[in-house]
């Protein structure tokens, strides 16, 4: 593996193009070095990137809604959906924006919710993210009135495309294995969140 | 096919299309030609060969069907031409009727390795005497030998005694000579010289330099070529679309990326767009001036 090669842990079921063989659509994607293995896989079918990408930013980033909030929906439905790879890089998202790790073990479903949220909004909140996440079929009308009852609805409007585009990258991570990079693993050891 | 077993009656007329990619050929800006992988396997293993063709190619054979519809869409873009190659098109049986038909929407030149046409066969050939039809055969070298090292034994016999047969049924011959040395060398005389005793004019005769993808990329053979330094013809294989006829490259069994636009082939429009966006966006390359085509 030579300088500037993204170095992964683990193997992946797909190819992750390298910035060598990354498609003349897809350079912009590779201008500021390794745009990690989502796009490195993506990338074989270039013309899904910018329409994935952009919803992805949208659903994920910054938005009318807090950060912390969407990285409930992040964490929380990654955890339930199994999804190593998106745990593993939204630990880490989740320490860089504050979370303590009482909080991320409690979206981890390694302590009990209540350990790591005392508030009755938050907990009313990842109510409705388990609902959508963590079950099929239809969602009981009191898990929405509980979430209503402390969040406008557009907040949950945007939590429920977060949730949602996060389960496609749950999925599209897990069947692909896609590995986690080096550096974040090392990071999560660190905090003992590995 | 029934599709294509018989004539349209429709016949060329010159294409009103308008729109992006209508203005962007009109003005130059991008080429006309639309070249089509028909498929990747040949009966030849040429040892410059840019995808690796060989009699035990996968296939990844696009359809009549698909041939058709690019042909037809690539009109009413505004595309001006077509061009077809592979592997070896014409070990696709249904292909002459198939580039018939294509050649009622544009003008259509068809790269064959010129060995197919044997005995009988040269009848079936005839069929592609058609004013908007060019076959482009290879031919490297006037000395058999030298030629037969790069493209196997006998090509050279098999070319010089199809050409003037299928000029004398009213085919259309161009003869395409692949080089590593310079492109206006003397030492390419005596090969002008046969290629005009052959039927085919000067005009038809195109000298063009290796370029070092594929199985000429792991032999080192031939130029080094940025995408700006590549004709960036809109290319459709199997595979998705391709800035240029010089995309869809094999290298050790896996195909080269680098030039890929989209794997959506059809509607034309994606890959279309997406060539043009790439073109205006794309810095100068560093030599636009190598003669490849
Ligand atoms: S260069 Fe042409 S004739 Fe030679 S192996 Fe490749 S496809 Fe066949």
């Amino acid at each position: 593996m030579g300088p500037g090669q993204p170095e992964y842990v683990g193997m992946t079921r797909v190819q992750l193009l390298d910035a060598g063989r990354a498609p003349i659509t897809a350079q912009q994607y590779y201008a500021e070095g390794d745009p990690g293995p989502i796009v490195a896989a993506l990338a074989s079918v270039p013309e899904l990137l910018g329409p994935t990408l952009g919803f992805v930013a949208a659903a994920l980033g910054r938005g009318s809604t807090s950060v912390r909030l969407k990285e409930f929906a992040i964490l929380r439905t990654s955890a339930l959906q199994g999804c190593q790879f998106c745990i593993h890089a939204h630990t880490s998202v989740s320490l860089d924006i504050g979370l303590s790790p009482e909080e991320i073990r409690a979206l981890r479903g390694e302590v009990p919710l209540e350990d790591g949220f005392p508030s009755e909004s938050e907990r009313a909140l990842i109510g409705w993210i388990d609902a959508l996440a963590g079950a099929t079929g239809p969602i009981p009308d009191d898990v929405w009135v509980e979430a209503r009852r402390h969040w406008p609805e557009h907040v949950l409007v945007e939590l429920t495309v977060t949730v949602g585009a996060t389960m496609f990258l749950n999925r599209f991570a897990t069947g692909f294995e896609l590995p986690t990079a080096d550096h974040v693993m090392a990071r999560l050891d660190a905090a003992g969140l590995a | 096919m029934t599709m294509v077993a018989s004539r349209p009656a429709a016949v060329t007329v010159p294409s009103a299309a308008s729109g992006p990619i209508a203005e962007a050929v009109a003005s130059g800006e991008l080429p006309g030609r639309v070249w089509i992988y028909s498929n990747y396997h040949c009966n030849l293993a040429c040892s410059y060969c840019l995808t690796e063709s060989s009699p035990r190619s996968e296939r990844r054979q696009l359809t009549a069907e698909q041939m058709l519809a690019v042909a037809e869409q690539a009109r009413s873009l505004g595309f001006t031409a077509l061009g077809v190659t592979g592997g070896e098109p014409l070990l696709l049986p249904w292909l002459p009727e198939t580039v018939l038909a294509m050649a009622h929407q544009l003008p259509v030149v068809l790269l064959t390795n010129g060995t197919l046409f044997a005995g009988d066969r040269i009848k079936r050939a005839a069929m592609l005497a058609d004013p908007n039809i060019a076959l482009q055969i290879s031919l490297d070298s006037h000395l058999p030998d030298l030629n037969d090292m790069a493209r196997g034994p006998d090509n050279f016999a098999n070319v010089v005694s199809a050409v003037p047969r299928l000029v004398a049924s009213g085919v259309r011959v161009r003869i395409a000579t692949t080089t590593a040395g310079p492109l206006d060398s003397p030492l390419l005389d005596p090969l002008r010289d046969l290629v005009r005793s052959l039927g085919v004019c000067d005009e038809d005769h195109v000298i063009r330099p290796i370029v070092r993808r594929g199985r000429a990329d792991e032999r080192e053979l031939g130029v080094l070529a940025a995408a700006r330094d590549i004709p960036s013809e809109l290319t459709i294989a199997a595979d998705g679309a391709f800035w240029g006829s010089f995309g869809p490259t094999v290298r050790s069994g896996r195909l080269d990326t680098d030039l890929l636009l989209t794997r959506t082939i059809l509607p034309l429009s994606v890959p279309a767009n997406a060539l043009l966006a790439t073109m205006r966006g794309l810095p100068e390359g560093a030599d636009a001036s190598l003669g490849i085509r």
